[in-house]
């Protein structure tokens, strides 16, 4: 996205006050344009206009596939926030807080979680009762707008999520300094954090040939105890579900920089599909860091709709499909990166043919290892996959 | 035996010579028995076969059903119908009592051309008997004329002709002198005086209700006179007889069993209502408990000193008359030509009227009346019918007025904005009249402002049984959900007994009624007026209430549920001015629903309901415009703080820079569009500039002063 224009850089000796904190390059661009936003505001009031805020807008309508690249980008669409604006002067007052609290985060060179910062920035309006935050959910998604217009990522606002996905596997990495080796994390691995920029994380030495991405911690502990990753040679990982930007952007490094292939087990559902969707192309609401998150090359290895026939499972574990999966798997069909791919058009028709999905678990019931020793052995040598 | 039902209804002979009468009636008896008697044997014969066919012989004959029919007095009737007249119950009965001696005062004044004042005196003289004196400053009855006035039914000056007046038929005051005779056994008492220097009248009479005649007791059956000097006030002094000194005026004193209790129907709330309906008058009142010290007189203080316009007699109308009357009004115009017939019975016939008339009827205009038959009255009154005639003139009504409403209504019920409107003179039945609608919208309920003391007191004086029952009985507007709300609010149960309720539980209560906010579970508080008198009693009988319910309210802003009294805080007062007006009974308690009056009555009420709507969309768009403004000052200082947390910019110009352009975001708004953002209808701005409304300058929640104002006239 196109840089802002730059309209007045008016008084700022914030930077020379907290002369003590290093600031980083980065850290230095996100204040100038943090304090830019603030400027305008100012010329805006002097001028007797009403501010506002043109905000990007993260909808579906404003995303596009790019066919060449291969993921998702964001439109030019933006949504105006105004102050003087009934239904959005409280938006706006906390999107204005967010950037303070951010900017404070990083004068003082500290970082905090997305709920550190809502209790940072929580407090009664004067002279009311009203809160500035009702719920966290609201600094949420007002920390994404922001990342949006000042084009700036969420750790450069000097903010991070919550730990979630693990990895192990032949790699060796240092993460702030400590030495980090994948292949002794015990039976828990290694908790991916939300930031591993090249500054957090470096990798060591990697024997991997490839990524096994699955669904969910259970799974995950199902290969880690079979130590699948040692007798195949790859790393593992999950992501806990829908994986959080740090373990996307792990999976990004580690395809991209030690050139390993990645490989997805994901339960055969819609939301497993959707997951698959998000590695792949790059999710809706953060198609604007698609570019550093995107695999567009990730396989989806399983579980596929024929797998019930194929592996005579028994008929205990399925699952039927309700009306939401329904609409679900029919939206994700209709995607254009789905929708010319005839393999995925047969997959998804063929669920709902079934009426049922699949968990990665199911495969349980044949045997307790069925999966990390013959299902995915099974799919990886016959390069059965999806892409 | 000739009955004439009169226009009320009520078997009345005027002129009545009783002896005569009585004579005469049996005369009537004689004479018939006489021609009976040939027949006589045939009964006879006809009872014996009778009996010999095994039939029981009759009960009773002709002949002995003959003795027993005689004469009925008004006054007997009366006494045994006292409902009809207002006394069913002790309350209603002292209510009554003040209420048409003081209307009666309020005629004799204002016929005169006297600025009324009336002393009322309630003093209570045993368990249930009060004594009663009204006391006016007109001008004092004649000598002769006083135990006619006051000791015989259906004896008046308003009966017989076509004048606004708040009496009509001359039955109120001796209606109540009567029943203070039959409940108490004492005499009714007055004293009248005409000039100052003329002796002051005392009478003390009981009415005969047998022969509907006045029984004087005092003088030797002739009254007292008592001079206008220093003996005259010892006099007064020795035989305890009240009186205010004035120059001229009358009182009459009664003194009956009744009940005193305030609240709804109340003779507080007669006063009160009559103080709004007649800003001309002054009314001093000492209710029963100022006589033990408990409290002051209370002086309901005029607001004008003009007298309303002097009503005029009037002919009827051709409009308003009927087959029948044509006919019996022909007959009395003997002697006359058609054209000099119609000019002189109707009002607004001219001859060139007259002449047209005629010409539509096919008759002459220089006939006869003495020639005109049945065929020819009917065809003259279809021509009255159709040929277009002026309304009946309207100087034999004086109407409030919307500023004098609008004052009167001011004064005593509280609220943000007022409005009157005074429909133009309408005819029903060839009885002119003319409605009038006020409106104050906003005021607290009754309930809200009641001070604990009166409190205690409603509470130890009611009848209700639950508190539940009391609320909605004694407060008006205050519906049984707002009851329910308060007994919750002041955490009672709706059955705790009124009467017996703890010093502590009072308390609870005073201070839910204070708090629960009644705005919405109010309902519309309807006065109602007829001739200046208000009516209490029978709101659903009367044409005003059905009509009110009958209103679509809601196209004005206000709740209503089909066929019910809308809900808000709203006062509506409907006066009905006429000659003649038509009281559903003699009690005087509800008005008869004709079409005419109903359809007036509308448009009425459509008129002031459309200004409240104004008044009210606008109230809302403020408001609306209000809470957008608070909800900007609301984060301003918010995005001030942070803004200058992150570029350093001065906290307090930025703040007040963003504060002139919210100002300016909202005034645009206040001035070019309403909230869907449409040109907004001037008639509304011209809501101020409208005489017939009142707007009261009040602050609204958020502390800016609106910009409405008040200009229909000065308040105080």
């Amino acid at each position: 996205m196109a840089k802002r224009p730059r309209k007045t850089v008016a008084t700022n000796n914030g930077d020379a006050k907290k002369a003590a904190v290093n600031l980083s390059d980065r850290d230095k661009k996100t204040l100038r344009d943090l304090v830019s936003l603030a400027d305008r505001i100012v010329l805006d009031a002097d001028k007797k206009r009403d501010p506002y805020l043109d905000i990007p807008a993260r909808t579906l309508s404003n995303i596009k596939y790019n066919k060449t690249k291969r993921f998702l980008e964001m439109g030019s669409n933006s949504n105006r926030r105004q102050l003087f604006n009934l239904s959005q002067a409280k938006v706006y007052m906390q999107s204005l807080l967010v950037a303070s609290g951010s900017k404070r985060l990083i004068d003082e060179g500290k970082t905090t979680s997305l709920r550190g910062l809502y209790y940072m920035l929580k407090h009664s309006i004067e002279g009311t009762k009203e809160e500035t935050f009702d719920d966290q959910t609201q600094s949420d998604t007002i920390i994404e707008d922001m990342e949006v217009t000042l084009n700036s990522m969420r750790e450069e606002l000097h903010l991070y999520a919550k730990n979630a996905g693990s990895m192990v596997g032949p790699i060796t990495l240092t993460d702030t300094g400590d030495e980090i080796d994948c292949s002794r994390m015990g039976s828990g691995g290694y908790s991916i954090p939300s930031i591993v920029e090249p500054e957090v994380v470096q990798f060591g030495k990697c024997t991997a040939k490839f990524i096994l991405h699955v669904e969910k911690d259970t799974v995950w502990r199902r290969f880690n105890e079979d130590k699948f990753w040692k007798t195949h040679n790859c790393i593992l990982t999950h992501g806990g579900g829908q994986p959080p930007r740090g373990v996307r952007r792990m999976l990004y490094r580690l395809h991209n920089e030690l050139k390993l292939p990645v490989y997805c087990l994901l339960d055969n559902d819609p939301w497993g599909y959707y997951i698959y969707s998000v590695l792949k192309q790059g999710s809706i609401n953060l198609a604007y860091e698609s570019k550093r998150m995107a695999i567009p090359d990730a396989k989806f290895l399983g579980i596929r709709s024929r797998d019930y026939e194929r592996c005579e499972l028994s008929p205990s574990v399925k699952i039927n499909l309700n009306d939401t999966d329904i609409k679900r798997a029919k939206q994700i069909a209709a995607y254009p990166w789905f929708e010319h791919k005839k393999p995925w058009q047969k997959e998804i028709e063929q669920m709902l043919k079934n009426g049922f999905k699949l968990e990665v678990e199911s495969l349980i019931s044949k045997d307790i290892s069925y999966v990390t020793e013959v299902y995915t052995p099974e799919r990886l040598k016959e390069q059965d996959w999806l892409d | 035996m000739a009955k004439q039902p009169s226009k009320n209804g009520v078997h009345a002979e005027r002129a009545p010579k009783p002896k005569n009468r009585i004579a005469a009636a049996e005369a009537d008896i004689e004479a018939a028995e006489a021609e009976d008697h040939a027949d006589e044997s045939v009964g006879e014969e006809n009872g014996k076969e009778a009996a010999s066919n095994g039939r029981k012989p009759r009960r009773a004959t002709a002949q002995s059903m003959a003795a027993s029919q005689r004469d009925i007095s008004v006054s007997e009737f009366f006494a045994k119908n006292r409902h009809l007249l207002g006394f069913d119950n002790p309350r209603k009965a002292l209510l009554t009592t003040i209420k048409e001696a003081v209307d009666n005062s309020l005629d004799a004044c204002e016929e005169a051309g006297i600025l009324p004042e009336i002393w009322v005196h309630v003093e209570q003289t045993g368990t249930n008997r009060f004594k009663v004196g009204v006391q006016d400053n007109g001008p004092g009855i004649l000598k002769k004329q006083i135990p006619l006035i006051f000791g015989k039914l259906l004896y008046g000056s308003k009966f017989h002709r076509l004048r606004m007046s708040r009496g009509q038929q001359g039955i109120g005051i001796s209606a109540a002198g009567m029943y203070g005779v039959l409940t108490t056994g004492k005499p009714v008492k007055i004293v009248s005086k005409i000039s100052p220097k003329k002796p002051a009248h005392y009478y003390e009479i009981k009415i005969d209700t047998k022969k509907n005649l006045p029984e004087i007791l005092n003088g030797k059956g002739e009254g007292v006179d008592i001079p206008p000097n220093e003996a005259g006030r010892q006099y007064i002094e020795k035989h305890g007889i009240e009186w205010v000194e004035i120059d001229h005026g009358t009182r009459v004193t009664i003194e009956l069993e009744g009940k005193y209790l305030r609240g709804r129907g109340s003779v507080d709330e007669y006063l009160e209502q009559t103080a709004i309906a007649n800003p001309h008058v002054r009314i001093h009142y000492q209710d029963p408990e100022s006589g033990s010290g408990q409290t002051e007189e209370k002086l309901y203080e005029r607001s004008t000193d003009q007298l309303p316009r002097e009503p005029k007699e009037i002919k009827p109308h051709p409009y308003g008359i009927e087959l029948g009357m044509l006919v019996a009004m022909l007959s009395d115009a003997r002697g006359l030509t058609l054209s000099q017939f119609l000019t002189s019975s109707f009002s607004k016939v001219s001859s060139a009227v007259a002449s047209k008339v005629c010409q539509t009827a096919g008759v002459g205009t220089r006939t006869s009346t003495a020639k005109v038959g049945r065929n020819e009255a009917d065809k003259l009154f279809q021509a009255l019918r159709e040929t277009r005639i002026a309304p009946p003139s309207t100087d034999c009504i004086s109407p409030i007025g919307e500023e004098l409403l609008l004052k009167g209504l001011h004064q005593v019920v509280p609220g943000e904005f007022y409005v009157a409107a005074t429909r133009p003179p309408a005819v029903y039945r060839g009885n002119p009249f003319q409605i009038e609608v006020a409106l104050a919208y906003g005021g607290m309920s009754s309930a809200n402002k009641v001070p604990f003391d009166v409190l205690e007191d409603l509470l130890e004086e009611t009848d209700a049984r639950t508190l539940r029952q009391f609320l909605t009985t004694t407060f008006y507007g205050l519906g049984s959900d707002a009851a329910d709300q308060i007994i919750k609010e002041a955490d009672l149960s709706p059955r705790t007994s009124a009467s017996k309720m703890k010093p502590a539980e009072v308390k609870k209560l005073h201070e839910a009624m204070r708090n629960v906010n009644l705005e919405s579970g109010q309902t519309m508080n309807v006065l109602r007026y007829a001739n200046r008198v208000p009516l209490q009693f029978q709101p659903a009988a009367c044409a005003i209430t059905q009509t009110v319910m009958g209103t679509n309210w809601r196209s004005y802003g206000l709740s209503q549920s089909r066929g019910s009294l809308p809900t808000g805080p709203v006062t509506i007062m409907v006066h009905m001015a006429s000659v003649w007006v038509p009281f559903t009974s003699e009690s005087k308690e509800a008005i008869a629903s004709y079409p005419e009056i109903q359809k007036e009555l509308r448009l009425g009420l459509q008129s002031a309901g459309r200004k409240l709507g104004m008044y009210l969309r606008r109230r809302l768009k403020v408001k609306q415009e209000g809470e957008r403004r608070n909800i900007f000052l609301r984060y301003l200082g918010e995005v001030a703080t942070a803004v200058s947390d992150i570029n350093n910019a001065d906290r307090k110009k930025l703040y007040e820079q963003l504060l002139l352009v919210a100002k300016k975001k909202t005034a645009t708004a206040d001035a070019k569009f309403n909230e869907r953002g449409e040109f907004v209808d001037p008639a509304e701005i011209e809501l101020e500039k409208d005489p017939s409304v009142l707007i009261v300058e009040k602050p609204n929640e958020f502390g800016i002063k609106e910009k409405a104002k008040g200009n229909g006239q000065e308040t105080s």
